[in-house]
């Protein structure tokens, strides 16, 4: 037992730092840079992207045992479809706005390389307790990116954060940032102060 | 005339000014991943083309005699899916099986492709922009794969000559590719309303 | 024969069960959620129609009506009766689209019983360029349609744009926008015009 409180910070911190998925390997692009145009979007997406990322790590990781090593990725792809969907439904029933601003791109989580990646990687070959650690770091490490990320841009872009005007008197708007580029260049920017920071440490 | 006419304005608003990658971020990952090499990129672009004009036009068909009259849409989703991964799985083993050269060139894209959000995207954005022309959604599952490839070439071409630029040392890789893509999409974002 | 049967069984069984299984958790769940989400687009489409036209009922009178956008494309656009308290028709909603400058631009439009004048639109979904385009969403623009004559209209580059007349004044630096909201417009009234009339639903018989 008492080896198994580092085991689990650590796979906890992975998600966080080492292994952060959006800045370290580089999976979920797609999610990342087109639903960050503001915080509300991007951490909605955070959220749903948490949910099915627990969901399926827990009910793959049950089944781990029993899966045949060539049905694998279908099940995988069938037990995030289904999760995905019953997100999809939960945000068109409760968060209807949110729903309209993120469109495809709800489904289209189903492709989200971080969660097959997480359980091909982890949880079909770890218990269920490590594999809910795994997910819930894993699943805050790619919300709090696309948070700053989004928060960035909408601050740019519209001067207010949550809707709540934060920049001085005479700020002009960089509408820019909320197109297609300023995802690009700040996710690109972001990655090279990430990479010189971790220079700097070793 | 006009149908022509309709389907041509399709092809190049799906290729040019709507493309997938630069204004709707579908199949960033592997046009992050491979596209260091124009020949590769060609490659995985003409396989992303044959899957997607498959997978486009395999789930309209389901999507309208299927799934609409029985009133399943709610299953949209898992169907999607499911058919992407089985005409990649289809592609795959009849390419094995009847131009061995072609899988050769092709084959190691192919189980990449089932999880390139430009597939599964097409599919969704088809289904949202209501299209109920069977020919029209062809063409632009094929404009798709086209726009794909055209997008993922040009970075291709790009990171080559990328090569051998002096990038800080912070912004070499990812970030700079990142970058580069951003001044890209402000190119493209040139063509909007060309279309009326 | 029979032993490959088993073998397949054997090796697929799980797969049917949790396909089962998810199927069952899906209706589930959508059993649950869809009359909500039904609800939603309800409610959101009448506070919509209510802030083109107050204080008024709405309700589908004709559905599904095929209109022409141009080049052969034919569009379903659903038309809604408002009704105020007294019983009296105040004026009809449709919904309209047409393509702006990167995509669909999707409207709803209000027009008063008689068909003559434009009650307002709002836009329902667009995706124009931000600063430039999506400025077709904001007041300033779309106060220019409020009744304004329900014919055609034209865009002009410069002029008054408090002067409510046939004239819109374009959005700087968005001219694509601009035209096509007043290109879907000029496109909906003539064929709206005509099915209402056609069928008799315009308030002065005509």
């Amino acid at each position: 037992m008492e080896n198994k409180a580092p085991t689990v910070s650590n796979v906890f911190t992975a998600g966080l730092w080492r292994e952060n998925p959006i800045l370290r390997l580089l999976l979920g692009m797609c999610p990342t840079l087109a639903v960050t145009t503001a915080v509300k979007p991007a951490l909605t997406m955070g959220l749903s992207v948490i949910f099915v990322l627990l969901c399926s790590n827990i009910v793959v990781s049950l089944m781990r045992k029993l899966l045949k090593p060539h049905l694998r990725i279908l099940m995988f792809t069938l037990a995030i479809a289904t999760f995905v969907t019953i997100a999809d439904l939960f945000l068109k029933a409760f968060q209807p706005e949110m729903s309209a601003v993120l469109g495809p791109y709800v489904p289209l989580i189903i492709v989200n390389c971080i969660i097959i990646c997480r359980a091909e990687a982890c949880a079909s070959k770890n218990g269920l307790f490590v594999s809910v650690i795994d997910a819930i770091g894993m699943g805050i490490g790619f919300t709090v990116v696309l948070c700053i990320l989004g928060g960035i841009r909408e601050l740019l872009a519209t001067g207010m954060i949550f809707d709540i005007p934060v920049m001085w008197k005479g700020f002009m708007p960089l509408s820019a940032m909320r197109m297609p580029v300023g995802a690009f260049i700040t996710l690109g920017l972001i990655l090279g102060l990430v990479n010189m920071l971790t220079a700097k440490k070793s | 005339m006009d149908k022509i006419y309709v389907l041509l304005m399709a092809f190049i608003s799906i290729v040019i000014v709507n493309n997938l990658v630069f204004t709707k971020f579908l199949g960033i990952c592997p046009y992050l991943g491979v596209s260091g090499r124009i020949d590769m990129a060609f490659g995985m672009g003409m396989a992303v083309t044959f899957v997607v004009t498959l997978a486009g036009t395999l789930t309209w068909l389901i999507d309208h005699f299927v799934l609409m009259p029985y009133g399943l849409e709610v299953t949209r989703y898992i169907c999607y899916i499911l058919v992407i991964a089985g005409a990649v799985q289809l592609v795959e083993m009849y390419l094995r099986k009847f131009f061995p050269p072609l899988y050769e060139s092709f084959g190691i894209f192919l189980p990449l492709i089932t999880t390139n959000c430009a597939i599964l995207g097409l599919c969704l954005f088809i289904n949202l922009w209501g299209i109920d022309n069977f020919i029209e959604t062809v063409v632009l599952s094929f404009g798709a794969g086209i726009g794909f490839t055209l997008a993922i070439c040009i970075m291709a071409g790009i990171r080559e000559n990328l090569k051998t630029a002096d990038v800080p040392d912070s912004l070499k890789g990812a970030p700079i590719t990142l970058i580069t893509a951003g001044l890209l999409t402000l190119a493209f974002m040139g063509f909007a309303g060309m279309i009326k | 024969m029979l032993k490959m049967i088993g073998h397949y069984i054997k090796e697929s069984w799980l797969l049917v069960v949790s396909a089962f299984v998810f199927g069952l958790l899906i209706a589930v769940t959508n059993a649950a959620w869809q009359p909500k989400i039904i609800q939603n687009k309800i409610t959101k489409l009448d506070s919509l129609m209510n802030v083109l036209i107050a204080d008024a009922k709405f309700e589908l009178i004709l559905s599904d009506v095929p209109v022409e956008t141009g080049r052969g494309k034919i569009a379903k656009s659903n038309i809604y009766k408002a009704t105020a308290s007294d019983g009296n028709c105040v004026g009809f909603c449709f919904g309209a689209e047409g393509s702006g400058f990167a995509d669909k631009i999707e409207l709803v439009v209000a027009v008063d019983a008689e068909f003559k004048t434009i009650m307002g639109y709002s836009v329902l979904s667009s995706n124009e360029t931000p600063g430039f385009g999506d400025r077709i969403t904001q007041d300033y623009f779309r106060n220019q349609f409020i009744g304004a004559p329900a014919a055609i209209l034209n865009l002009t580059k410069k002029g008054d744009d408090k002067k409510i007349d046939d004239e819109i004044v374009a959005i700087s630096g968005a001219t694509v926008s601009s035209t096509a909201v007043v290109d879907i417009f000029n496109n909906y009234l003539k064929q709206i015009r005509e099915k209402l009339a056609g069928e008799g639903k315009l308030a002065d018989g005509k």
